[in-house]
């Protein structure tokens, strides 16, 4: 089953003389359990295409589907199917300060209207499946940065969210807590959960199932490379 | 980095003698790799035995100049449409056939770099399923260090594709 299927998008900022076509008949299929990397230059249409992708914003034209769901109609259905299936991780600025690291990753399920107790019960379980079982008491500002974005990882799939879009999601981390993120976003998606993920970092994405580049508004899989020649060495 | 192939990349532009493919050679790839006149005409000698090559009549001054062949072209072609493998290559090669294909040898030297890229990203990516694989984490550094030079070649491959705009 796809998880995100984005058809034909086209995505227009402005118009006239000042016209930017961001995406340009983008094609895209996520499947179960895939971890898919988008690489491209700062400015490539990254970001739009993770926020087409969720619903943040609208295709100009084309279709976008999650959970085999067509995003359109009125706003609140759509508001609710995003929460419902999507998270998101960005570079910073993911966790509330004023809320403990539990209390960060039941806030989606308690907007869902899902009752305290059982968002405490889900959060401790999406916690303890980002290894951080130990630290759901502690606030942001006492966690390291690798923690935090564990905890944005922890949050976008509390529940029964099954797409995460990350953006640059290790970003701002040092080499060696980037990789921890990225080991993360494998083993999360090697247990069932998807990841588009945005990064301009050929190591991290290196960690996906597949790499696509965007570059003018459209994407190119990285084709399935034939054997690298090797050419008898003379002269 | 075969010599062999950077001298059949610049006879698939036209004749020349030994001399001026050695001139030519060392224009594209900026001096980086200065060859003698000796490895020129032994590697002349070999494209011509391949059959990739033809040796054209003396002159009056006693030079030969030497032509591609329909086969000598279609190997180029390879050469040029063909990723350097990462596992035992001398670095140059990639930097001189991209020299190569910038100087003019008629080839889409976007389709070079994109070729290229693919292939190091697939390399970096069975490098990293490697390392999520290995316990030990002195193995998993060497791993790194094949995937840091990966990574520093897609760099390096992603500002050529800029500076190509």
């Amino acid at each position: 089953m796809s998880v995100l299927d984005l058809r034909d998008v086209h995505r227009d900022f402005g118009s006239g003389a000042s016209l930017v076509r961001a995406l340009r008949g983008l094609s895209l299929t996520v499947e179960a359990g895939e971890f898919v990397a988008v690489m491209g230059a700062s400015g490539s249409g990254k970001t739009t295409l993770l926020n087409v992708a969720g619903g943040l914003d609208r295709p100009t034209r084309g279709e976008v589907l999650v959970a085999d769901r067509l995003l359109t109609g009125d706003r609140a259905a759509l508001a609710a199917l995003r929460r419902r299936t999507v998270g998101y991780v960005f570079q910073d600025l993911n966790l509330i300060p004023a809320l403990s690291a539990l209390e960060n990753v039941m806030l989606p399920r308690e907007l869902d209207g899902v009752r305290t107790a059982q968002a405490r019960t889900e959060a401790a379980v999406a916690l303890a499946d980002v290894g951080l079982a130990d630290a759901a008491s502690r606030f942001p500002d006492e966690l390291s940065g690798g923690q935090r974005q564990r905890v944005a990882i922890a949050r976008a799939l509390v529940g029964s969210r099954a797409l995460l879009l990350a953006d640059e999601p290790a970003g701002a981390l040092d080499s060696t807590t980037g990789e921890d993120i990225m080991k993360l976003l494998r083993a999360r998606c090697d247990s069932g959960a998807s990841c588009l993920m945005a990064t301009h970092e050929s190591r991290h994405a290196a960690y996906a199932d597949r790499v696509l580049f965007l570059q003018d508004g459209t994407l190119t899989e990285s084709p399935t490379p034939s054997a690298p020649a090797h050419t008898k060495e003379d002269a | 980095m075969s010599i062999r192939h950077g001298l059949l990349a610049l006879l698939t532009r036209g004749p020349r003698y030994g001399y001026q493919l050695r001139a030519e050679f060392e224009t594209a790839t900026g001096g980086a790799w200065p060859l003698n006149i000796g490895q020129v005409y032994t590697t002349l000698g070999r494209l011509e035995r391949d059959g990739l090559a033809v040796r054209g009549a003396e002159d009056a001054e006693g030079r030969h100049v030497y032509a591609v062949t329909d086969a000598g072209r279609a190997e180029a072609a390879r050469w040029f449409a063909s990723p350097v493998g990462r596992a035992d290559r001398p670095r140059d090669e990639l930097a001189v056939k991209l020299a190569l294909a910038l100087t003019g040898s008629g080839v889409d030297v976007r389709a070079v770099v994109q070729a290229q890229r693919a292939s190091t990203l697939a390399t970096m990516r069975d490098l990293t399923r490697r390392k999520l694989g290995v316990a030990e984490p002195a193995q998993a550094l060497v791993l790194d260090a094949q995937i840091f030079q990966a990574e520093a070649e897609i760099r390096w491959l992603d500002h050529c594709e800029r500076s190509l705009r």
